[in-house]
């Protein structure tokens, strides 16, 4: 049999870089890069390389598999649907619809997450419906959105490359966005300043020119110190200011209370340096700003995002090319899966829930009627879990490792009446489940993902799937109509054709046209190229809105008991909660068991030593695992990657949440340490 | 030239010389719109579907050719289109037993004289060309930027060095598109040598094995460079490596196919008057 190359898009992360896959007897033998995509030009990094790696791997679920105690027994697709639809549809008569919750995710593509929200709302009467993005981004498109209109990636990628500064805050992109970070590099190698804000010395801040090491959590103050000095020495762009914005006045009297002194002594740097940064950032001609995790996952996600917002606004850095706000998405298809609806306030397209023209327009669309009531976050359904919530339907999303506070989440989840999990493989979170769907990975179907720079890109199905394992895009059709839906679809093509209805910025989207390079949105009509970069002449929502960034500091600081500070985060050979690139051989054997990075002098003063068992506890709970001693963290602090399930670093996590977009305070919280002696009392 | 590939590539496959030839693809887009044809490499089998074979843009085969070559029957013969560069790779795999000759076959296509810059390429045609007209060679060394890297004292070039070889974010594609880099167990993925978990890749235990162990195999095609996602002039370390072959040795890596290289193979019989290290290997004495 001849080999076949198939051209199609990497699951891991938000850069959706190309991959052509090597297939060989209905196996996918290799990846190899995609010189001719638009985003990544023949590169990879060590995940996209091994995307191959997981997809034939035994543990692969491959039937619908039903809880008999405390093991699973197979059971066929008829039986399963039946009784998928008997239980949800006998729950919402007993409890009503807001009884259901659904997770959607962001690892499925948008045509997927569409149906999912579509099946939740249209079959239950309710919004419940969520996903991850919630502990990654929300705070970006709460935050975007209220202050211009789009809360999306304002630029594209390749833009990067032109800016003359760049500023990277809370972002560890040479480790989590690699390909991103590639193209922060062409634009040092063409002269551009690269400054980076973060409290970890991370492989980002190290290749940086200026490294401006901040306390955790003190991304308000410094940004507001460096507005203050731009609006002090003049910087700031005033045509801009006048011609496209609103709100300026009262921003200016609020950074009246963020002297550079206050702010260097509240962030822990010189006030020099803050200075220094703020009139490269303003003088340069065109400028960037890349922020991610570390500006997001805080009780002040939200204003922090506002902060991020002011100060691009304020220099004019913004509606142009090469300049710019740069959120990095996380998942491959987190955009997607937002921009479809995966959401509870808002339908397709962010168009809400509670606004009464919307419910009529998807009301008539879909011939249901549908609730105005916005439904509940990812959080606050697990929260609500054997209480409020009496079944949830969650499909490729491991909440059990990545939510915070994980004990209660794992004790929440075995509370609910009925819990339906469609994955790939038996995942933490699968263990709970009543009933499992085997669902189908990226190589075994189509759809379309949409990358951090709003690029809708074609996944082409490379393969068949293992066993009676089905498509999400299928399973999703048979659940519809057993529950009394019509959904006709037999193809996805078909899906995205609805959704270009229904949401005029993606009106212009459709299969055939993504064939090569994909296509940005906003695109309007089946003839537009594709937008490069939002907010020219006019910001989405008209004037680009100046938003005063409450500060409030870590929900948990440091204290007698708990003396250290806690964040949590990636590393660059595993990706989220590990279910697939720890069953890829070659990024296992990079990184096989679970670590914390603890500071060389914290370090001796416990007399731990490299490698060493140290159990990490917060007010939440504990875990076990390896010190690893590195001068990346500061003294005091501690960071623990999540991907470990032997370790989760999200038992000792904080679940306060950022009032406005919910998220949980991942990157913060107090914790202690303590050397393991005897390994028999770990876990 | 195009129509020239095709036909040898017909007629290879008609008179089964080989039983398919890995090349480019074009495949036409559905819609009507504008440069939204799709291009990716592809194995024809039959003759018909050359119509669609395209030799733009650069895309190196070496390396696919012996992997598809591995896991098929003894009997599968594979003709391979071929740039200058690849037709050296091929040639050297054949010299390190790692493609059988006589199962494989090339189809030899010069690059244009703008490749040529683009790749500092010495010799942008292959040995055996069998379509287009072979351009000048460029000379690497007169480059600003591999100037620029290989010039100055020993503290200035480590500097620079240390400081793109920062920027690894290890992602192995270097190795991984190297044609010729297919030593199985791979060294750098040895724990001895390469710390696991942590990035960026050592400069030594990386790098410098790295580029060591291809020194006298490099055929300047690129690739690691080219598959660097942050853009590390890679190549600039090898290019020292094969000039002082070629000054001292007369020796290029894939140009004969009967000539061992002299560093491993017969080093005492080869004439080597002034010995030379490039210049940059009393670097390594700098602590790092
Ligand atoms: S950068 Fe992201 S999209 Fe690109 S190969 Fe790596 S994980 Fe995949
Ligand atoms: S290295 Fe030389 S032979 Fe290879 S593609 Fe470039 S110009 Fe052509
Ligand atoms: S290709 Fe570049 S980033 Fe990747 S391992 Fe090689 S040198 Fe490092």
């Amino acid at each position: 049999m001849n080999d076949d190359f198939v051209r199609t898009i990497c699951p891991y992360c938000g850069t959706g870089c190309g991959l052509i896959m090597k297939v060989r007897n209905g196996k996918v033998v290799g990846t190899y890069p995609d010189r001719e995509h638009p985003v990544s030009h023949g590169t990879l990094c060590i995940k996209g390389w091994c995307a191959h790696e997981f997809i034939h791997h035994p543990d692969r679920l491959t039937s619908p598999l039903i809880r008999k105690g405390d093991s699973f027994e197979e059971i066929s697709w008829e039986e399963a649907i039946a009784l998928a639809a008997g239980r949800l549809t006998e729950i919402a008569r007993i409890h009503g619809g807001d009884a259901i919750g659904g997770l959607c995710s962001a690892k499925c593509t948008n045509e997927e997450n569409y149906l999912f929200q579509k099946l939740i709302r249209m079959a239950f009467k309710t919004n419940n419906v969520d996903h991850c993005a919630r502990l990654c981004h929300a705070p970006t498109a709460a935050g975007l959105a209220r202050t211009t209109g789009s809360g999306a990636m304002t630029n594209s990628i390749s833009d990067l490359a032109g800016a003359e500064c760049i500023l990277i805050i809370g972002s560890n992109a040479a480790e989590s966005h690699p390909v991103i970070m590639g193209e922060i590099y062409r634009a040092a190698d063409r002269g551009a300043t690269v400054i980076v804000i973060d409290p970890r010395e991370t492989a980002v801040a190290q290749n940086a020119h200026l490294h401006l090491r901040i306390n955790p959590g003190t991304d308000i103050p410094l940004l507001s110190g460096m507005m203050r000095h731009i609006v002090d020495t003049g910087l700031l762009n005033t045509r801009f200011i006048e011609e496209r914005t609103e709100g300026f006045p009262e921003l200016k009297t609020y950074l009246e209370s963020w002297p550079v002194e206050k702010v260097a002594a509240e962030c822990g740097i010189e006030g020099t340096l803050i200075k220094k940064v703020a009139e490269i950032y303003a003088k340069a001609k065109d400028a960037a700003i890349v922020y991610c995790m570390g500006i997001t996952q805080h009780a002040c996600g939200t204003a922090n995002v506002f902060a991020i917002s002011n100060l691009a606004l304020l220099c004019g850095h913004v509606g142009k090319e090469f300049s710019g706000i740069y959120p990095l998405r996380g998942q491959n298809n987190v955009q997607g899966s937002c921009d479809v609806g995966g959401l509870p306030n808002v339908y397709p397209g962010y168009q809400s829930v509670s606004d009464p023209k919307v419910q009529d327009k998807f009301q008539q669309a879909w011939g249901r009627e549908l609730s105005a009531k916005p439904g509940l976050t990812v959080t606050e359904m697990i929260g609500a879990a054997g209480k409020n919530i009496r079944a949830m339907y969650i499909m490729a999303e491991n909440p059990a490792i990545s939510d915070p506070d994980v004990n209660h989440a794992l004790e929440s989840l075995g509370k609910l009446d009925f819990l339906i999990v469609q994955d790939i493989f038996l995942t933490e979170t699968a263990r709970f489940a009543h009933l499992i769907l085997p669902a189908t990975c990226f190589a075994e179907k189509t759809g379309t993902y949409t990358n951090t720079e709003r690029r809708f890109q074609l996944l082409r199905k490379v393969i068949d799937p293992p066993g009676q394992a089905k498509g999400d895009f299928e399973i999703l059709c048979l659940l519809a109509n057993a529950l009394g839906l019509n959904f006709p679809y037999t193809h996805p093509g078909e899906v995205m054709e609805e959704i270009a209805l229904l949401v005029p910025a993606y009106g212009g989207i459709r299969f055939d046209r993504l064939e090569r390079a994909g296509l940005q949105w906003p695109c309007p009509d089946v003839h537009h190229p594709g937008t490069r970069f939002l907010h020219k002449d006019r910001f989405t929502r008209g004037r680009g809105l100046f938003i005063i960034p409450e500060y409030t500091p870590p929900c948990e600081r440091p204290d007698e008991d708990y003396p250290f500070y806690l964040g949590t985060g990636r590393m660059f050979a595993h990706y989220h909660t590990g279910t697939m690139t720890r069953r890829s051989p070659f990024l296992n054997r990079e990184q096989e068991e679970p670590y914390a990075e603890i500071h060389p002098d914290d370090a001796s003063r416990m007399a731990v030593k490299d490698g060493d068992r140290i159990r990490i506890t917060t007010r939440r709970g504990s875990i076990v695992t390896a010190a690893r001693v590195s001068s990346k963290v500061s003294r005091g602090c501690i960071f623990a990657p999540f991907h470990f399930t032997e370790a989760r670093a999200n038992i000792l996590t904080n679940p306060v949440l950022d009032p406005i977009s919910k998220i949980p305070e991942f990157k913060v919280c107090a914790a202690k340490m303590e050397k393991v002696t005897n390994e028999g009392e770990g876990r | 030239m195009l129509d020239t590939v095709k036909n040898i590539s017909r007629s290879i496959l008609r008179e089964r010389q080989a039983d398919g030839v890995l090349g480019l693809t074009r495949q036409k887009s559905t819609t009507l719109e504008e440069g939204m044809d799709i291009i990716q490499p592809h194995v024809f089998a039959d003759p018909g579907e050359l119509d669609d074979l395209v030799i733009e843009p650069k895309w190196l085969f070496a390396k696919l050719a012996m992997t598809i070559l591995r896991s098929s029957p003894e009997s599968y013969r594979l003709a391979v289109i071929c740039r200058g560069c690849d037709e050296r790779a091929v040639i050297e795999l054949i010299k390190r037993n790692q493609i059988e000759k006589d199962r494989i076959a090339t189809v030899g296509i010069a690059c244009s004289q703008e490749q040529a810059s683009v790749c500092l390429c010495q010799r942008p045609y292959p040995e055996k060309l069998d379509a287009g007209v072979a351009a000048e060679g460029v000379d690497p060394f007169q480059d600003g930027q591999i100037r620029e890297l290989l010039m100055g004292d020993d503290g200035t070039r480590m500097e620079k060095w240390a400081k793109l070889l920062k920027r690894c974010i290890k992602c192995y594609g270097c190795r991984n598109s190297c044609p010729i880099c297919v030593c199985i167990p791979c060294k750098l993925e040895d724990e001895v040598w390469v710390d696991t978990g942590s990035i960026p890749a050592g400069m030594i235990p990386y790098h410098l094995i790295r580029a060591f162990h291809l020194s006298d195999t490099c055929v300047a095609c690129g690739a690691c460079q080219e598959a660097c996602p942050v853009h590390i002039p890679l190549l600039a370390l090898q290019l020292s490596m094969r000039e002082i072959l070629r000054k001292n040795f007369g020796y290029e890596a894939g140009i004969d196919p009967e000539r061992k290289s002299p560093v491993l193979f017969d080093f005492s019989q080869e004439p080597s008057p002034e010995r030379e290290l490039p210049a940059w290997i009393d670097s390594l004495k700098a602590k790092i």
